[in-house]
């Protein structure tokens, strides 16, 4: 995949009516799990596939018009922008909706809402990604940007793990990531299964072996919330501080943009002043309602 | 100052109802709310108190459409409402909803521009009106107002008995009061009747609450488990104290289909419902007491903590209209002081 250049593409930020999506076609869609796809999509109109530009981190509000609209972080990295990728996980009535939707098939954008990953505060640090299951879909858009500018960043170490080899997402990725020698990578599942010869056991289990150090590190932790809430007491022990640890929470959304009112912990709106936060701030947060 | 004959109020409706839409109190529905005025009846001068809907109705509706979208060899063509030319006017509408209206703009003008709100509001003169007779559930006079505040309408208007006195407090206002015929000017000694009926009226409104105790007390309450459920425990969840709040303006969006083609809708919403949070594997306010929780750290805790101002007039709708007689005056009052306060282990999420 060519790697595009965004030079001259200036900050995109959504305006006029900012309800009213923008549509976009399908153009392949991969079965990553039996219960998850991953979609690439682009935009109609032509002007607007040329001047969109996104941060790894930001979503969108997808929509499946008569069904309705979901969110989802953009799960391709803005490095590589000739089309953008989401990936869904079949849950409910949108996704399911997404689901059933065939190559060709037009959807609704809106965005790219929500803050990004700090891209200056991670340069000319050690990066430790830890993911587990569909979490990977925000990180891969941060991990392809960040080698997609491998010299502005050192060491990159990534764990990675699902409940089965089954249940891995983005294999292709995790292919292309294995055989880079700048990055050092580790796949894991919960429990040992037929055929299986990679690393077994939980993701912070895995990475308290693998005990990368926290000297001008950064940790970016996506996953589920029982497994983000394991993999922090681990990375402490390791000696990361709160502010070395970074996360993205995930709360029903509608608006995308502060108004709705449903994705608020305490005066914080997640969507308007998240989805990327690091544990320092979790940690301030005046709700424990996380 | 200008002043107007209550006999006279329907030959004014009338003049300024060739310039806007004119909205009055009706109760023809059953409930009292903010209607299309038909042209003659000014009979709410003897009835109305207040609405029962607050007028953020007629700047958020409980339904709006937002876009259409057909479908025609399966692609899509959305297209937007026609934009409203036509200028609306609310007459009569109460310093408490005024208010709300000047709090909810943040909201709406905040990061992104919710364009349908914002032009509807745009599009909207207010003309207050005094209240002279307020409810025993309203405490505006603690939340920096009163029931003959102008601050936040265009023209006010004082019942002075047989009639209104006119304040023009915007520019806006002051056009409109030019180009109206048939008004009088006040004189001084009207001036001074108007100001005996607003200290009368600010007298009548004796429910209070210490809003600089209540920034003291909630926050070291918030975590307080037992306090909360207790507060909550008669609560029934049915959102009337939401839906009815000037200054509540949670929404949902939702699609709806007839044959192949649809609109996307939105409508009001209500942190009182569990649904509101519901995600595929958790719902963060799943227990009723974590939602009242919300409901009134967001009006005086979060509220202030980002717009500088607490999400409340004292309009009283949510003590007077509450089915199970919650009343959030005794809420805010049973806070316990800061001593005893936060003494609950934090909870374990």
């Amino acid at each position: 995949m060519a790697i595009s250049d965004i030079s001259h593409r200036k900050r995109f930020l959504a305006e006029g009516n900012v309800y009213l999506p923008h549509i976009a076609v399908i153009e392949k869609i991969i079965e990553e799990t039996p219960g998850v796809i991953n979609l690439h999509f682009n935009f109609k109109d032509e002007k607007l596939r040329e001047e969109f530009t996104f941060e790894s981190g930001q979503f969108g509000e997808y929509s499946v018009f008569g069904i309705g609209e979901a969110t989802f972080c953009i799960s391709s990295s803005p490095t590589r922008l000739d089309h953008l990728e989401v990936a869904v996980q079949k849950v409910g009535k949108v996704t399911n909706a997404l689901h059933r939707l065939s190559v060709g098939a037009e959807i609704g954008f809106r965005g790219p809402f929500g803050n990004s990953f700090p891209l200056d505060f991670l340069k000319g640090k050690n990066l430790v990604f830890v993911a587990g299951g569909i979490g990977l879909a925000p990180l891969r858009s941060l991990i392809w940007n960040v080698i997609d500018n491998r010299d502005e960043y050192e060491n990159i170490g990534i764990i990675y793990g699902a409940r089965s080899p089954g249940d891995l997402c983005f294999k292709y990725d995790l292919d292309a990531w294995e055989q880079d020698k700048t990055v050092k990578m580790t796949t894991t599942i919960d429990r040992e299964a037929e055929g299986w010869t990679g690393k077994v056991g939980f993701v912070p289990r895995v990475l308290e072996q693998a005990a990368p150090s926290a000297r001008n590190a950064v940790a970016i932790v996506c996953g589920p919330p029982v497994m983000i809430r394991f993999t922090f007491p681990v990375l402490e022990k390791l000696g990361f501080t709160p502010e070395q640890m970074i996360t993205t929470l995930e709360k029903r959304m509608k608006c995308g943009i502060g108004k709705c009112g449903r994705c608020n912990i305490g005066d914080i709106y997640v969507c308007r002043d998240g989805p990327v936060f690091s544990y320092a701030q979790i940690k301030d947060f005046f709700s424990s309602e996380y | 100052m200008k002043k107007v004959k209550k006999q006279d109020i329907s030959k004014l409706l009338s003049q300024w109802q060739k310039e806007f839409t004119v909205f009055v109190p009706s109760r023809e529905t059953g409930v009292v709310e903010m209607v299309v005025w038909d042209g003659q009846d000014t009979g709410f001068l003897d009835w109305y108190r207040n609405t029962v809907i607050p007028p953020k109705a007629n700047i958020l509706p409980n339904m709006e459409k937002m876009f259409g979208f057909s479908k025609e060899d399966g692609r899509y063509n959305l297209e937007l409402p026609d934009s409203e030319e036509q200028k609306h006017l609310i007459f009569g509408i109460r310093p408490c909803d005024a208010r709300a209206l000047s709090i909810t703009d943040m909201v709406f003008q905040d990061a992104y521009e919710d364009t349908y709100y914002l032009n509807r509001r745009k599009n909207t003169l207010l003309v207050g009106m005094g209240c002279v007779n307020p409810y025993d559930s309203c405490f505006c006079t603690s939340l920096g107002l009163g029931p003959m505040e102008a601050a936040d309408v265009d023209l006010m208007l004082t019942d002075t008995g047989d009639e209104f006195l006119i304040e023009e407090v915007t520019d806006q206002g002051k056009e409109l009061i030019a180009k109206t015929e048939g008004l009088e000017e006040a004189t001084r000694d009207d001036e001074a009747r108007a100001s005996e009926v607003r200290d009368a009226a600010y007298q009548r409104v004796t429910r209070k609450i210490d809003t600089k105790e209540i920034a003291k007390r909630l926050p070291p309450s918030f975590e307080n488990e037992k306090f909360w459920e207790k507060i909550a425990a008669k609560c029934i969840s049915c959102g009337i104290c939401t839906f009815l709040c000037p200054t509540c303006y949670c929404f949902d969006i939702n699609d709806e289909v007839v044959g192949g083609d649809g609109a996307r809708f939105r409508n009001w919403d209500s942190c009182s419902f569990p649904l509101y949070t519901q995600m595929p594997m958790e719902n963060p306010r799943e227990e009723k007491w974590r939602r009242v929780r919300q409901k009134v750290c967001h009006k005086y805790l979060f509220y202030p903590r980002l717009f500088d101002t607490i999400a409340c007039t004292g309009c009283g709708r949510c003590i007077r209209l509450c089915p199970v007689n919650w009343d959030i005056t005794q809420t805010l009052a049973s806070l316990p002081a800061e001593a005893t306060a936060g003494t609950e282990s934090r909870n374990g999420d």
